[in-house]
This record gives structure tokens, C-alpha cells and sequence, in this order.
């Protein structure tokens, strides 16, 4: 247990992917898969403390049982160094330390060396199974048959996580959701391991509780030198804990740095705006709301380019384009709503009759809308957009969407939609996936090439 | 806090620990294990040492001869002890909280010792009460408290008294339940058909827990291939036709009690093994059982230690209400003849007494208020037992 890691990562995840196959038919034909987990790659140092942030349905959880292979991943490596499984096989093309290739006995030892605490403290434990026996569970899986042995374990570490030792004989349903948390504490440290995945600990409970939560996990982390993946999609509580943040977006890891550096200096827009959704106690400060439109797209028909391009704030304009930031956002909204088919003539035009008491509307009327219905502007900066864009509500008005759409498309796109990010360094390990920063290094590439 | 002697977490060297150690036996085994072997070693000795018909404890001066059935009976009474009344006992302070919830229901709780009731004196009632035997002097006797005209009866073994010119025949000690047409007293059949009342009601939940419980928690645990192969299968007997199965066998092999049991034990888990399996299918995405999977623990650890005991619940309401049914259709057999005619089982007794409904309605009545009572409890308790167990089933219905 006390193996010099060094510089060595205790884990280090490679590409790692997670696909869910979407099945049709009685022979179970595969059309597709939601990839829930795309590629991600990150290290997690002993002792550091890791957080992965975003949004419900991003893919942080699957991520995390994935890695800790409650779920056999679709491919990519798991490097886990910890316990003292160190060169211990031999270099046979694959990792030695691969645990997505762990066999029975590796895999029953790696149990022992990472665990993981659940979101939902009402559910982590069998109601009809008294605490300290939940706890001991592992220690019986495996093969401590001493019971009074067991019984002591459980008994210390009851106290130490903030119980009494009488609580053993206790029932789940006894217990309130922070005293379970704490119980789950328990039980992942009962085998003494080295990695602890704790998905979202405290999105269920009291904002009361989670402080006092969150600062016995950092206190025990401290005393027993756990490395720890924290999971949440909560900014808070990830500033408060994790000495690194990697966020991620749409199985995706966005941008991955120190949590200093990630909090002061967001690189990514989607980071951005996870930032900004932190409230500040000070009235008086002056902080930019950036409102994400739209939900999370399916992770089965991710978007092209850049996967955050159809709700990002600072989606990039093309070089013969130049209008107003949150302009341009609206009309690829608009964009893309006319090419899903989703703008409703009728109804505007119905908005617009309500208002003008029952006179036919006027198509300038409709018109405009539409336009505030998509937060568009009355006439667009750019003179080509502006016309383009007059052209198309036309087309939509006279009920030809097909051609509508078809005009926007072929007039309205962005480099974002066409290129991947690649991660971009910014020093100390702070990266992100941007193209912004891709036009960045390249403008100084160019202009280190001219000196 | 901890003292130096004192095991601690981080302490633990999981090299010094040998799995291959004895796993050490649960206390329900050791029960299971200290009553399976004597009981064994008297099958053997019944089969192979003692005739059929002669009593197997001859020695100890006990002139019973034990049927096979008896011998599943003890088998099920075994297991019920160690898998169903052993764990209250290891577990007072859950055994006390059920006890909490289920006594809020008071119709439950006079069912429940309604229940025992029928039980201990099924259960010994036939060690001490001597069968009830064919007496052709006495038949319709009335019960204490009734009469019934002297031309009905040969002879009265009560008070005689003479009211409007008529010999009227009253019920006495003697015969407190009255007797058959044969002259058979109620009373002791009563008590032998609670006998066999609870042996349908201990063999077949025997049979249909171990094989709908096993069958339904792993169809849920594996998924794929195995749920479909094991539902499927659920599927084709669901379609067997027992009844006339068994209509057949008793044709042609002819068969009694056992048959019975047997026959719609081994037939009827396929309701039990659904509803077992949808509700375990529930439980399999709670994150208790992720975490126990978390620690490496088998299949069958997880099967046996949380979807089994999670179901339970559903498994006990369900048997509540499949016992009343084989009680139920015992008793419709016996009543068209298709019974087992030399059991005093109450479905027989109530049969006896059809032909003699307008002037001693008391034999058909007595065994079926019997049967009524024992319905209407079992129902009452499985309804209890639902929301005693099942916290969450009572709130949602609220």
C-alpha cells in the first residue's frame, strides 16, 4: 500500500468509450448507439482530488462506472497503479495495469483498492440489512470470517465518520439522508482503498448538510491519503473540494486544468457558462449570465464539429460574416429550428391577430414576430445576412419551409459545425477543446512563422 | 474512540487473509443442517426397515405410520423455521418494527392468531384426539346447542325431551360439532382436516416460494438470455392444463392428498415467479446492489443475501393469497368427488354432509365456516403483511 507512486498517475484514463448499442427488432439489429462516454482521456494523481463536472445526461456517471468497471467499457484503457500491482505482469501489448482487462482475481483485488460512493443515500442500502452488516459486506465478500473482527472494523469506523458505534444494530430507514451519506463513507473505506468515485455525494441533500459532508470527506481524505474522482454537476461544490476540474460535455471532456486556473480563467465557453450559473452572495457584483438555450443534444446524433456549437454563446461567425455575437447565436438557432422544422407560421400569425384585434396581420407583422419569437433582431448588422434572412421568413410565409431551410443553410454556417476542437494547452496542464483557441495558436503560429 | 487492540480498517492485511478459510456456516444452515439429518435418518429408517403400514415409531409406542406427506410437511416446517421465523429472531429490532406496523391492523392481528390456532392444533391435535370413527348407531347428532327430531337418529347421545308430542334429540359434550351421517364426529374431523389444511398450506408454499422465488430473482438478476429463456418457460406452463392432469392421473393411477399437493404445487409457481421477477427487477437498480457488486460479491450473494430478501415481501403477499386458493379448490374437489375420500380433509366432511342440508345443515356448515374463516385470515394477514413489510406500498397507495 505504501508503494512509491512517484510522478506516476494512481490512475490514468486513455480514450475511453462507453457506447450503448440501440437495438430494433426481434433479431436485436443494431441501427445505432448512444455514446454515452466518447473518448476521454485524464490522470488522476495520489492524494488529488479530481472533479468531473456537467450537466445531467453528459455522461459523467456512466464515465464513472465505466472506469470503475461496473459496466465493461466500449473500448480505451483504465490505468489504475495503485495497490501494489506494479509491473506485475508482464508487457503483453496492453497495459499491465488495464483494469477494462482485468481477469477475475486482478479484478477482486482492484474492488479493494477503489470504491465508490452512490448519489441517492435512500437507495445505497438495503432496507432489510442493518447498517453495520451493509458496512461489513465487503469485508465478508472478501473472505473475513472473523466476526468479531468484522464487527470492530465497522464499529471504528462508524465513529470515525461522525456515528457511534451502537448504530450498528441500526436500520437504514433510522437514519437521515446526510447520516447515510456518512455510512456510505464508511462502507467505501471499509476495504481501505486507494481511489474513491463519489458520484454526485451531495446533489441529494440538505445545502446544510453538504458542507459538513463535503469537509468529512476532505478531513478523512487528508487523513488516509485517498485520491479521489468527484462527480457532480454542481460548480460549488467542485470549487470547494477538487484540486483539478475536467469538464465535460456531451461524453466529452471540454476543458481539464487546476481548479484555480479553471474557476479564474474559463476557456471554454460551455465552462463559461457553467460559471456563471454559480450564484454570488454579493448583490452588487457585477456578473454575466450566460443562459445555455436548448437541452443537451442526443448521444446518439452528436453534432458535428463541435459538440457544444448548437448552444454555445460565442459560436465563431465565418470571415465574410461580422454582426453582433448574440445576433448571430439567434439566427443559428433559427437556423437550425427552420431545418428541423420547427418555426410555426400559424401561430405567429395567430400572436399577431390576438394583437391587432382581429385584423388579418400583415406578412411585415408576422415578420417581426417571428423575429423576437427567435430573439432576432429588426434588421441584422450584417447588410448579406440581413438579406438573407429577409429572403428565407418570405419563403417561410409563402409555406415553402423546405426552401426556407435550404436558403439559411447554404448562407449561415459556422467553422465550428465543420472542424473538431482539438485541446489546446495553456500552460500547467490547463486545457480545453475550442476552436477559438485552434484560431489562436494558429494566429501566432503564423506569426512566430513571420519572425 | 479506537483503542491499540483494536481492529481497525486500514490495518487489515488482505494478503494474511486466505479466502480459502471455512466460510463458516449462517445459523439458518446449521438449523436447517441439525433438523434435515435426523429427519433424513427417520425417512431412511421408515423406508427401508419399517412395512408401510406399520407405525413407523413402534418402538416409542406411537401406533402412527408417517405418509410421505408427513415427512414434506416436517421438511417444510424446517425450512420455515430457519429461513422465515429465525431471522426475526436474529433480527429483534427489524422483528419489532414489522411488529409495529403490523399490528396497527387489528382484523390482521386476530386472523394471525386465528391462523396459529388452526396451526398448534392441526399441528398436535392428532396426537391427542384419537381420529373420528364410523359409529352407525349415532349419525346426525346435533352440536351443543341444537336439536334435531329423534326419527333422524338411531340413537341420542344427549338429553332426550319431548316437546309438542315429538322426541327431540339436543346436542351434548360428547359430540360438541355435532356428527356425520355416519355417525362421525365433526369435531374430531375438524381437527384432523386442520391438519391437512395446514400441510397444503406449508408443502405447496414450500414448492411454489423456492422454485417462483429462485426462478423470478435470477430471470431479473441475469437479464437477457437466461430471463428469456426462463420466462419463456413460465409461458408454456402457464398454458399446462393441471386440472385435468390431474383428472387424468387420479383415472388412471388413481392418488390422493398427495397427488393433490404435489401436482398444483409443482404447477402453480409461474404467477409467483412473474410477480417475483417484476418486483425484483426494481430492485436490481437500486444502488445497494451496485454497490454490492461493487465489492465483488457473486451472483448468488447478491441473489440470495438482497433480491431475495427485498422481494420477500411480494413473495409473502403472494402465497397468501395462492394458499386460500389450493384451500379453496381442495375443497371443490372433495365436494365433486374428485377428493381424496379417505382423508377426513374439511372439503370431504362438507361433502358428506350435502344430502342431509335441510335437516342437519350443521355438517356441511361447520367445516365450511372453517374454511371461510381460514380464507377471510389469510387474506386479512396478507394484506397486513403487505404494509408492514412494504413501507413504500402504503405510502404510495395513501
Amino acid at each position: 500500500m505504501t508503494e512509491p507512486l512517484g510522478d506516476e498517475p494512481i490512475l490514468s484514463v486513455r480514450n475511453l468509450k462507453k457506447h450503448y448499442p440501440i437495438t430494433e427488432g426481434v433479431l436485436s439489429r443494431e441501427v445505432g448507439a448512444a455514446r454515452a462516454v466518447d473518448g476521454i482521456s485524464f490522470d488522476l494523481h495520489p492524494g488529488e482530488t479530481l472533479g468531473l463536472v456537467g450537466e445531467s445526461g453528459c455522461g459523467k456517471s456512466t464515465a464513472a462506472s465505466s472506469i470503475i468497471r461496473l459496466e465493461e467499457a466500449t473500448d480505451g484503457e483504465v490505468i489504475f497503479n495503485g495497490g501494489d500491482r506494479w509491473g506485475r505482469r508482464p508487457e503483453d501489448g496492453s497495459h499491465p495495469n488495464d483494469v477494462t482487462r482485468f481477469d477475475d482475481e486482478e479484478l477482486m483485488s482492484f474492488r479493494r483498492d477503489a470504491q465508490m460512493i452512490f448519489q441517492d443515500p435512500s437507495s445505497s442500502f438495503d432496507p432489510r440489512m442493518s447498517v453495520g452488516a451493509s458496512v461489513a459486506e465487503p469485508l465478508m465478500v472478501h473472505g473475513m470470517n472473523d466476526k468479531t473482527q468484522r464487527r470492530e472494523i465497522v464499529e471504528d469506523l462508524l465513529e470515525r465518520v461522525g456515528l457511534s458505534a451502537d448504530d450498528y444494530e441500526r436500520y437504514p430507514h433510522e437514519f437521515s439522508g446526510g447520516q447515510k451519506q456518512r455510512i456510505a463513507l464508511a462502507r467505501a473505506l471499509v476495504l481501505n482503498p486507494e481511489l474513491i468515485v463519489a458520484d454526485e455525494p451531495v446533489s441529494a441533500l440538505d445545502v446544510s448538510i453538504r458542507a459538513e459532508i463535503l469537509s468529512l470527506i476532505s478531513d478523512l481524505q487528508d487523513e488516509f491519503g485517498l485520491s479521489m474522482l468527484f462527480i457532480s454537476h454542481d460548480m460549488s461544490v467542485i470549487r470547494e473540494v477538487c484540486d483539478r476540474v475536467a469538464v465535460m460535455y456531451l461524453g466529452e471532456i471540454v476543458e481539464i486544468g487546476d481548479a484555480e486556473d479553471v474557476f479564474s480563467d474559463p476557456q471554454h465557453p460551455y465552462t463559461e457558462a457553467l460559471l456563471s450559473a454559480i450564484p454570488t452572495p454579493d448583490p452588487r457584483t457585477d456578473r454575466k449570465d450566460i443562459e445555455l438555450r436548448g437541452t443537451v443534444p442526443s448521444p446518439t446524433d452528436p453534432p458535428d464539429g463541435c459538440r457544444f456549437h448548437t448552444r454555445c454563446h460565442r459560436v465563431i461567425q465565418p470571415a465574410d460574416i461580422d454582426m453582433v455575437q448574440e445576433h448571430w447565436r439567434s439566427l443559428l438557432n433559427f437556423r437550425d429550428q427552420a431545418a428541423a422544422g420547427g418555426i410555426d407560421v400559424e401561430s405567429a400569425r395567430e400572436v399577431v391577430r390576438v394583437e391587432a384585434e382581429g385584423e388579418e396581420p400583415s406578412d411585415a407583422a408576422v415578420k417581426e414576430e417571428i423575429r423576437s419569437e427567435f430573439e432576432l433582431p429588426e434588421s441584422l448588422s450584417d447588410a448579406a445576412a440581413e438579406e438573407t434572412l429577409d429572403e428565407s421568413l418570405d419563403l417561410l410565409l409563402a409555406g415553402d419551409e423546405a426552401a426556407a431551410s435550404e436558403r439559411l443553410g447554404s448562407a449561415f454556417t459556422t467553422p465550428c459545425e465543420q472542424s473538431d476542437p482539438e485541446l489546446t494547452d495553456h500552460g500547467d496542464g490547463h486545457r480545453s477543446a475550442c476552436l477559438l483557441h485552434d484560431a489562436d495558436q494558429e494566429s501566432q503560429d503564423i506569426a512566430a512563422a513571420d519572425d | 474512540m479506537a483503542t491499540d487492540d483494536q481492529a481497525r480498517f486500514d490495518q487489515t492485511d488482505w494478503e494474511e487473509i486466505d479466502e480459502s478459510v471455512d466460510h463458516g456456516l449462517s445459523a439458518n444452515t446449521k438449523v436447517v443442517l441439525a433438523g434435515l439429518v435426523p429427519l433424513v435418518l427417520l425417512y431412511a429408517y421408515d423406508y427401508t426397515l419399517v412395512g408401510q403400514y406399520e407405525p413407523t415409531f413402534g418402538f416409542v409406542g406411537w401406533g402412527y405410520s408417517v405418509t410421505q406427506l408427513d415427512w414434506l410437511f416436517a421438511l417444510s416446517l424446517l425450512l420455515f423455521g430457519a429461513y422465515g421465523a429465525l431471522p426475526l429472531y436474529q433480527a429483534p429490532r427489524m422483528t419489532k418494527y414489522y411488529w409495529g406496523e403490523f399490528k396497527r391492523n387489528r382484523p390482521a392481528v386476530v386472523s394471525l392468531a386465528f391462523l396459529a390456532g388452526i396451526f398448534t392444533m392441526g399441528l398436535l391435535g392428532p396426537l391427542v384426539i384419537s381420529p373420528p370413527e364410523t359409529d352407525i348407531l349415532i349419525p346426525y347428532q346435533p352440536p351443543l346447542g341444537f336439536t334435531i327430531g329423534m326419527e333422524s337418529v338411531v340413537e341420542c347421545a344427549g338429553p332426550v325431551t319431548e316437546a309438542g308430542g315429538q322426541r327431540v334429540c339436543h346436542g351434548s359434550l360428547a359430540h360438541p360439532f355435532g356428527t356425520t351421517g355416519s355417525g362421525k364426529d365433526i369435531f374430531r374431523s375438524v381437527v384432523y382436516g386442520m391438519q391437512i389444511t395446514m400441510k397444503i398450506a406449508f408443502i405447496t408454499t414450500l414448492i411454489v416460494v423456492t422454485i417462483g422465488s429462485a426462478v423470478g430473482t435470477v430471470a431479473a438478476y441475469g437479464g437477457g438470455m437466461v430471463d428469456e429463456i426462463l420466462m419463456r418457460y413460465v409461458d408454456i406452463q402457464q398454458s399446462f392444463p393441471t386440472f385435468i392432469a390431474y383428472l387424468l392421473i387420479l383415472y388412471i393411477f388413481g392418488g390422493g392428498i398427495a397427488l393433490f399437493i404435489l401436482l398444483f404445487g409443482l404447477f402453480s409457481w409461474e404467477g409467483t415467479a412473474r410477480y417475483v421477477r417484476s418486483n425484483a427487477l426494481a430492485k436490481v437498480e437500486e444502488e445497494y446492489v451496485k454497490a454490492t457488486q461493487l465489492t465483488g460479491a457473486s451472483t448468488y450473494h447478491i441473489v440470495r443475501r438482497h433480491l431475495v430478501p427485498n422481494t420477500a415481501s411480494s413473495i409473502i403477499t403472494d402465497v397468501t393469497l395462492l394458499i386460500p386458493a389450493f384451500i379453496l379448490f381442495e375443497a371443490q374437489l372433495a365436494f365433486l368427488g374428485l377428493g381424496d375420500s379417505t382423508i377426513p380433509s374439511w372439503g370431504q366432511v362438507l361433502a358428506g354432509g350435502r344430502d342431509a342440508l335441510p335437516y342437519a345443515p350443521w355438517v356441511t356448515l361447520i367445516p365450511g365456516l372453517f374454511i371461510f374463516f381460514t380464507i377471510l385470515a389469510f387474506n386479512f394477514l396478507g394484506d397486513a403483511l403487505l404494509d408492514a413489510l412494504n413501507p413504500q406500498a402504503e405510502a404510495e397507495s395513501e
